[in-house]
């Protein structure tokens, strides 16, 4: 009895409120099925294969002559680029008077298993400048690379630095020895030569464990019990549900692509060491002699800042700017962070290059 | 048979496998031997195809048994890293928080501590050595079970007259390569079209 007295009736009322908010989480908030994740307008403009070229509509008068493309990761989907109208990347570029495509890589099926990093590089971001060359008739274009994104951005830059005028780099996946990340201890270790021999592409269910082993707990249980927490407060309920949804969309990867990024980046190192070749032609990082702008997050659990750094070490620019945010991977382009600070000085600094 | 199977009792596990596979394939072939005249008079019926590819299905069950040895062996590990990482987070947990939380505050301050101390140990084992070597190893098992499970499928694809994966997979890379050149082609003939523009 004298025990049943000390706990504190707050303890029980933290409890039932918990679980009436459980009972109450359907009635108050939509199905991650019914939310819509392209927020801003935009069109398609280009369509190669599974890939399609996005061109979003301006908000305000374009004000920059030399339009920008972005590479978007491998893993999950464009979308958190432009997640939320508050929060979205290409919105705010796009309010800071930028003529802004993406390219959306779509979700390869088993067909694709032999597309390489040539055809990522050489064939579909290719085709990409090309198209945007033609249409704002300008001779270079600037381009951003997102995680992944940036590594076949850079392979790209460094194999056509004449098409590229201005290059922006976030959280690249480039010195893969130096990373420090949970992802590199088991890439490092994956016979990836017999993985991709026996099932074809990469599949979803393969990156969810992977992620899966990123502060497990954190991300695993606290981050559901603040939801459920937070029932009620509509703007983060919002917005972590539009995470989680991105999140829980990540599709294949093609089998020959991975193979490469896992051994040339993760197992052999070779881009930074400028031993990388893609096609048959060999990736020599100093040929990326463009102004360069490289954005890395010390909280970064995906992509350790030591794995991007390197590369504004590595390239031949004169002009080029690193910076270093207090954030990790999404929060540097999905958070109120990124509004603030790395969208503006970003921006300022492609305006005057652009 | 009988001094050999006893001489084989001591010997190890591979070679035990070794000795049934030599064993079935031994059996499996002389049947089919013995068998294939008489079955020659069914030789468009889909037993035929099976029964001449049968032995194949003995093989890849044979090997897959080898690989659950190996699989096994590598998933306990992987479970007592995990479970032996639990054990010393839950320690330190206990040590920080020695008393039952009594209000709120302290089971939230529980919590954070319980989380913090957890992710740390838990990303130190992810990020070893022992365990990326457990890991990958695991995950090798794993694929050669699907291997064989292909294998086996491709017999009875094969019964039926459709492609195998090596057939798919070769239709696929000529798909590619062509699909490649084309682009490239289309690419270059943009690019040349722009230059001369100019």
């Amino acid at each position: 009895m004298q025990n049943e007295s000390r706990i504190d009736p707050k303890i029980i009322e933290e409890i039932l409120k918990f679980s009436k908010n459980v009972i109450d989480a359907p009635k108050l908030v939509a199905a991650p099925d019914e939310i819509n994740l392209e927020v801003t307008p935009h069109e398609v403009v280009q369509k190669i294969d599974k890939t399609r070229l996005l061109h979003y509509k301006p908000i305000i008068e374009t004000k920059h002559k030399t339009p920008l493309l972005i590479s978007y990761a491998l893993i999950n989907r464009f979308h958190i680029l432009d997640i939320h109208p508050q929060k979205s990347w290409v919105r705010n570029l796009l309010e800071q008077g930028f003529e802004v495509y993406m390219l959306d890589w779509g979700t390869p099926t088993s067909m694709d298993k032999y597309l390489d990093f040539d055809d990522y590089v050489n064939g579909y971001l290719d085709s990409s400048v090309e198209y945007i060359k033609n249409q704002s008739s300008t001779e270079k274009i600037s381009l951003q690379g997102y995680c992944t994104g940036a590594t076949i951005a850079t392979a790209y830059t460094a194999l056509h630095p004449e098409s590229v005028k201005n290059y922006i780099a976030t959280a690249p996946v480039i010195d893969g020895w130096k990373d420090t990340t949970v992802i590199s201890n088991l890439a490092k270790h994956m016979d990836v030569d017999k993985m991709v021999d026996t099932i074809g592409n990469m599949p979803p269910e393969f990156m969810y464990y992977c992620f899966s082993v990123l502060k497990p707990f954190e991300q695993g249980i606290e981050k559901y019990v603040k939801f459920f927490k937070n029932i009620d407060d509509k703007k983060y309920v919002d917005n972590f549900l539009r995470v989680e949804k991105w999140l829980g969309d990540t599709p294949p990867i093609p089998g020959e692509l991975f193979k490469q990024w896992i051994k040339d980046i993760y197992q052999e190192n070779l881009l930074i060491q400028n031993k990388m070749y893609v096609g048959e032609e060999l990736i020599d990082l100093k040929k990326i002699d463009m102004p360069m702008f490289t954005q890395v997050a010390v909280g970064d659990h995906l992509v350790s800042p030591e794995c991007s750094m390197p590369l504004h070490y590595a390239v031949g620019s004169d002009d080029k700017t690193l910076k270093i945010y207090p954030t990790g991977h999404v929060g540097m382009i999905a958070s109120s962070l990124s509004q603030k600070k790395v969208l503006p000085e970003m921006g300022t600094w492609l305006a005057e290059r652009s | 048979m009988q001094s050999k199977s006893s001489k084989n009792s001591a010997e190890s596990p591979k070679e035990m496998t070794e000795y049934y596979k030599h064993l079935s394939l031994f059996w499996t072939d002389i049947i089919h031997l013995m068998s294939s005249k008489p079955q020659a008079l069914t030789s468009i019926g889909p037993m035929r195809a099976f029964a001449a590819n049968s032995k194949k299905i003995a093989v890849e069950l044979i090997e897959i048994n080898e690989n659950l040895v190996g699989f096994n062996q590598y998933i306990t590990e992987y479970y007592k890293q995990l479970s032996n990482a639990w054990g010393i987070a839950q320690k330190k947990v206990n040590l920080k928080v020695p008393k039952i939380p009594q209000d709120t505050e302290q089971i939230e301050a529980m919590k954070r501590i319980w989380i913090d101390i957890f992710d740390n140990d838990f990303t130190e084992l992810f990020d070893s050595k022992k365990f990326g070597e457990n890991y990958g190893n695991l995950v090798s098992k794993e694929l050669e079970l699907t291997k064989h499970w292909g294998n086996i499928t491709n017999v009875i694809l094969q019964s039926v007259n459709l492609p195998s994966k090596e057939e798919i997979d070769e239709v696929y890379n000529e798909i590619h390569s062509l699909k490649k050149r084309v682009s490239k082609l289309e690419l270059e003939l943009k690019k040349e079209k722009r230059k001369n523009a100019k």
